[in-house]
């Protein structure tokens, strides 16, 4: 079974193994999301508002749950849930793309091509070679979004950070994506390291606009 | 955490004491499934003295809804505290399931 990081990183790559042109941020706030609920559902941590509590330090499956956990386990001071989505949306975000990159080829589902355009510039791709699971992950998703039923709590988690990076209309219409927003916020709510990362990134979405509100013309 | 429950009517009700969280949250998922029998239709569950709920403890409650809606029977809330309606209605909850303010609500919900 794939991590939520490798479902949401292969939701990413589109099918000439190209990245989805998206919010960098989004993504980054969206794997540091996607990592913290990864460690929820192998009830590694639990959360509320407040407090981000590990209840059991023992390694996961995954190496990259298993970086998460072990930077949470060796911190000397506790933190909200959302300051360690601060910190994981950083750098360590990139990583743990990587990671799950590095996955993802592992298990035979992507492969890695690089050719030089310019005569400088190596471009990477990651090409989609078993698309099993692609199709998996796109189905549960298409699943959820067309019932009113109650989810699982890991398809309500995918499609909150789909939703949350922006590569939902990569997958469906503007139309469906429109009919189905009022599902989309329903789901949205139900995980509150979801709502953290949402905030996150609503506000520094917020931030930008003022900024760029101040540039001159 | 405490897990009693009754049966009134042919109905159960699962009343929960204390605060759910990552500590205990798999014995009220175990207390829970050995209550349910295979022909409860409706189970009501009674959270007045619920204290505290974890997101592991909401991901419980919706986990207990979900495998009853998969076999057509239905999870209804009632009697919560006001920080605990909060949680519920935060976490979209009031939207997923019926949440009543009494036992006897549901019942007479039920009844009409």
């Amino acid at each position: 079974m794939l991590t939520l990081v490798e479902e949401i990183v292969l939701l990413m790559i589109d099918e000439k193994g190209s990245f989805i042109p998206v919010r960098e941020t989004a993504v980054d706030y969206s794997i540091a999301g996607a990592t913290l609920m990864g460690l929820a559902f192998a009830n590694r941590i639990d959360t509320d508002s407040e407090h981000l509590t590990v209840i059991d330090s023992s390694p996961t499956d995954s190496a990259l749950l298993d970086r998460a956990l072990t930077l949470i386990t060796s911190s000397e001071e506790a933190k909200l849930p959302s300051a360690w989505i601060e910190v994981l949306a950083t750098d360590e975000a990139r990583s743990m793309r990587e990671m799950a990159l590095d996955s993802l080829i592992e298990q035979g589902i992507l492969e890695r091509s690089g050719s030089t355009f310019m005569w400088v510039f190596e471009r990477v791709r990651h090409p989609i070679i078993g698309d099993r699971e692609e199709r998996a992950v796109k189905r549960r998703i298409a699943d959820v979004l067309l019932s009113d039923g109650i989810p699982e709590q890991r398809d309500a988690a995918l499609i909150c950070l789909a939703d949350a990076c922006g590569i939902l209309p990569a997958i469906f219409s503007v139309q469906e994506i429109k009919k189905a927003r009022p599902r989309i916020e329903q789901l949205r709510k139900l995980d509150l390291i979801g709502r953290e990362m949402n905030g996150a990134i609503e506000e520094i979405e917020r931030s930008i606009i003022i900024a760029m509100s101040h540039m001159p013309h | 955490m405490e897990v009693t429950t009754e049966r009134q009517g042919g109905i159960l009700s699962i009343c929960v004491d204390g605060r759910i969280d990552g500590s205990n949250v798999v014995e009220f998922e175990e207390a829970i499934r050995n209550a349910i029998g295979d022909d409860d239709r409706v189970v009501i569950m009674d959270l007045e003295n619920l204290r505290y709920i974890s997101s592991a403890g909401l991901r419980a409650v919706l986990l207990t809804g979900k495998t009853l809606k998969g076999r057509g029977a239905e999870l209804v809330l009632c009697s919560l505290s006001e920080p605990i309606r909060k949680v519920f209605e935060i976490s979209g909850f009031d939207t997923l399931f019926a949440i009543h303010a009494s036992r006897s609500a549901v019942q007479s919900s039920l009844s009409d």
